[in-house]
């Protein structure tokens, strides 16, 4: 008996050797800017909780690394003509991390949730206009809303549409936010909410040979010049954002590489339309003709922008080209002279955002504007004092805002969440962002037009004719579109920052 | 002693008192709406107010302000408007923290500087008293992202000994203890200093050496106990701003403690954070001056407490 274990030791000892290098476990860290406010894509509004989700939870639809839609946990759909209910075939044979089935009562009770006004949870309004879910059978489910509603598909594949495994709601109830179930690659593992998120493989993963990789942490590295410094001691793979000022640090190491990303994120800086001398749709022109916005990608942005080329950004579905808006300081005086300016006036800029890009940007305008004559004091509020002042304006005619630099993404990366928010009428603050108090009625139509027919065809000609006549009033100065900075290890792949700034991982695998 | 001790005891409630109700009115009349900061960029105003009633901020202030104290008193500090989290639990997890850090750092500094300190007053005017106060005037000055930054470039980057960022293991604490360390070292230099000077030209010093004691027994318990009175009123101080948390050390090192809390929180106008801290800050302040004081009787046994 002694003598027969002898080989059976050495021949498991040998093949535990040759064994060692496949199951060598590939971790992969991602250092992210800031904290995540909750597990609950449902409860989040910040895009980076919603990003680090997708590990975990999976939507019917989802957009892939060049923000076009895919299905994912469905298999097809269906609109009826009049636009008012969507039928959505699920795939088949696909579990929960619980081990519960995937399925279309599943589907009913996440979007149940969320729709329940007493739910209290901060995507209701991305989801309150589905009137009712219903299982047709065990695959298959419909939604039907309120009012016809064209980018609905986009909703659902926004990042916090996903399915959470109705076992796991049940269990945990509000906890859910601490619990997450869901049918994603990873499962979730552990959230030290000081310092990490932890997910790790989840072997019964419905796409076969995925993930490749065995844990993703995502550490909030709140300083930037941290976050680099962990990129060149190898202390973490994959970063975003990279700040300009490091580009230049990080480019120059043999180990990383820098990526810059295109975007959706658009960057203009709105006139108050209601109020002396914006009124004046001349004066609008002349500021977007006095703003050299080559000038300004390069000394704000370190040449990270590119010149805004329409009123929204290429990415975005149903942008139209029309630009940039060529730098013309000659003619700019001219148009201020034509609307009884001659001597320019004294006005306000206003920043959305205190740093340093932003601070950059408004001396940047300030400079360009005092060319023309028009001399602007300006401030970068504080996201309190942003609140305050802009957003919680209770009434257009007295509103305080002037010019106003900010930024928006359309996080369903369709033309309705790009137009309707900003420039549509009903949008003035409080209600939504149309900081320009924009009101043009054919636009309007478009918009509300654009809502309510699915075909294709029909969208593309009411956005393309919704966004010229914008272009043409110059509600805002239109500046640049950014590019975003990503820096990741060289044996790193298929780990992509998506144009809204999200994440997107489903190849991420480690050499 | 002990009634001494049971007065001042008594006395910290009301000043937490005042405390709580001046953050309470402070938190509140900041600029800007917590709901809408909130329920983010997309919400309409249906959502926003969805978001105000779960955050129970559709309340008027007067309630809000009852609810507040009321929970307050049962020791419950409500729930973080950011993560929903219960407060203590979000400020427990960042206790450990920064008061392990700042021990560290007190630690060291307090060798140091008082060693620095000691050394300058005693070759006043020669070389190691040049030395230590270049050095003490250099840790002033050198702002601490820049001390940090620096520090991290040259031993985590570049020589790769250290860990860049995080508080797993002991060496996560060095580099951080060091640019924490650094500016109170030199405080304490200066005191240290300025102090036993005073001291050691005063007659009894002269009476201590007159009768032939050994210079070090001079200088170490003769002239240190009369130095340090105003020495440890400072090392209390700066234990105390220590303790709320360095928000440029804690940023840069990404150090997982109070510092960083009270910014996000502040950022997102999540009040129950906001007053929770505040009101554990001014408490360490209280608890840290009445050790002072308690201090000050073992160093001078001549001060009497009433």
């Amino acid at each position: 008996m002694k003598l027969s274990l002898t080989p059976l030791v050495a021949a498991l000892a040998l093949t535990s050797t040759l064994a060692t290098p496949a199951f060598a476990a590939k971790d992969v860290i991602a250092a992210v800017a800031s904290t995540f406010t909750t597990m609950d894509p449902y409860d989040a509004n910040d895009t980076l909780s919603q990003a680090v989700v997708k590990s975990f939870y999976q939507g019917l639809f989802g957009f892939d690394k060049d923000m076009k839609i895919v299905p994912v946990l469905a298999e097809s759909y269906q609109a009826s003509k009049d636009g008012l209910s969507y039928t959505v075939k699920l795939k088949k044979g696909i579990k929960f991390h619980d081990g519960t089935d995937f399925n279309a009562e599943a589907v009913k009770v996440t979007f149940d949730r969320v729709t329940n006004p007493d739910n209290k949870l901060k995507r209701y309004n991305l989801y309150k206009n589905i009137a009712r879910t219903e299982v047709v059978d065990a695959s298959t489910v419909k939604f039907t809303l309120h009012e016809p509603f064209s980018p609905f598909i986009n909703s659902l594949a926004h990042p916090s549409g996903v399915v959470i495994s109705p076992a796991a709601l049940q269990k945990h109830g509000k906890a859910i936010a601490q619990n997450p179930v869901g049918t994603g690659p990873f499962k979730f593992v552990e959230w030290k909410q000081t310092d990490y998120l932890k997910v790790a493989r989840f072997d019964g993963y419905w796409k076969k040979g995925y993930p490749k990789v065995d844990t993703i942490t995502f550490r909030p590295v709140a300083d930037n010049n941290a976050r680099s410094a962990m990129m060149q001691t190898g202390e973490a793979q994959f970063t975003f954002p990279v700040p300009y000022e490091q580009a230049e640090v990080l480019k120059g190491k043999p180990n990383l590489v820098l990526v810059a990303a295109p975007s959706i994120v658009h960057r203009y800086m709105s006139m108050n339309t209601l109020q002396k001398p914006f009124d004046n749709p001349k004066v609008r022109e002349a500021i977007n003709y006095a703003i050299n916005k080559d000038a300004l990608a390069k000394v704000a942005f370190s040449g990270y922008a590119i010149p805004a080329e329409g009123v929204l950004p290429k990415g975005v579905e149903y942008a139209v080209k029309l630009g940039p808006w060529p730098y013309d300081p000659a003619k700019a005086r001219q148009l201020l002279k034509d609307a009884g300016y001659p001597n320019g006036f004294e006005t306000q800029l206003w920043s959305a955002y205190n740093h340093t890009t932003g601070q950059k940007v408004i001396q940047f305008l300030q400079q360009q504007l005092a060319q023309v004559g028009i001399k602007a004091s300006v401030q970068a509020l504080e996201a309190g004092q942003r609140v305050e002042k802009v957003e919680s304006a209770q009434d257009p005619a007295t509103a305080p805002v002037r010019m106003y630099y900010v930024g928006w993404s359309s996080s369903t990366g369709e033309a309705d969440w790009a137009t309707r928010p900003l420039l549509a009428s009903e949008s003035f603050p409080p209600k939504m962002f149309n900081t320009a108090y924009y009101k043009n009625p054919a636009v309007d139509e478009d918009i509300a037009k654009a809502l309510k027919t699915t075909d294709h065809a029909e969208k593309t000609k009411l956005y393309t004719d919704a966004q010229k006549r914008i272009w043409a009033d110059a509600p805002w100065a239109f500046l640049v579109t950014e590019q975003l900075l990503s820096a990741s290890a060289r044996n790193l792949s298929g780990f992509y920052v998506m144009p809204d700034a999200s994440f997107n991982f489903d190849e991420v695998d480690l050499k | 002693m002990a009634s001494y001790l049971l007065k001042r005891l008594l006395g910290l409630l009301p000043t937490l008192l005042i405390v709580a109700v001046l953050v309470f009115l402070f938190v509140h009349m900041l600029p800007g709406d917590p709901a809408r900061l909130a329920a983010g960029p997309d919400a309409d105003p249906q959502t926003v107010e969805l978001v105000r009633k779960d955050l129970g901020l559709d309340k008027p202030l007067a309630g809000q302000f009852v609810d507040f104290f009321g929970r307050m008193l049962h020791g419950d500090f409500g729930t973080s408007l950011r993560t929903k989290r219960a407060v203590s639990d979000e400020v427990g997890d960042r206790f450990m923290p920064t008061l392990l850090l700042t021990l560290a750092s007190m630690a060291w500094s307090v060798v140091f500087g008082m060693g620095i300190g000691i050394a300058s007053a005693v070759f006043r005017n020669q070389w190691p008293d040049r030395l230590g106060m270049t050095l003490a005037v250099s840790g002033i000055s050198f702002p601490a992202f820049a001390l940090g930054m620096l520090l991290m470039e040259i031993f985590s980057v570049q020589l790769g000994w250290l860990p860049t960022v995080g508080a797993d293991s002991w060496r996560h604490y060095i580099l951080p203890s060091i640019t924490l360390g650094a500016a109170v070292a030199a405080v304490m230099a200066r005191f240290t200093r300025a102090s036993f000077v005073e001291v050691i030209q005063e007659d009894f010093v002269r009476t201590a050496r007159a009768k032939g004691l050994d210079e070090r027994v001079v200088i170490l318990k003769h002239c240190l106990r009369n130095a340090l009175i105003p020495v440890v009123t400072m090392m209390g101080l700066q234990f105390g701003f220590l303790l709320g948390g360095s928000i440029v050390v804690e940023t840069v090192f990404n150090w997982p403690g109070l510092g960083r809390l009270l910014v996000d929180a502040v950022t997102m106008r999540d009040y129950p954070v906001i007053q929770a801290l505040v009101l554990l800050f001014s408490f360490e302040f209280i608890v840290i001056n009445l050790t002072v004081d308690i201090l000050y009787g073992f160093i001078n046994p001549t001060i009497r407490y009433r």
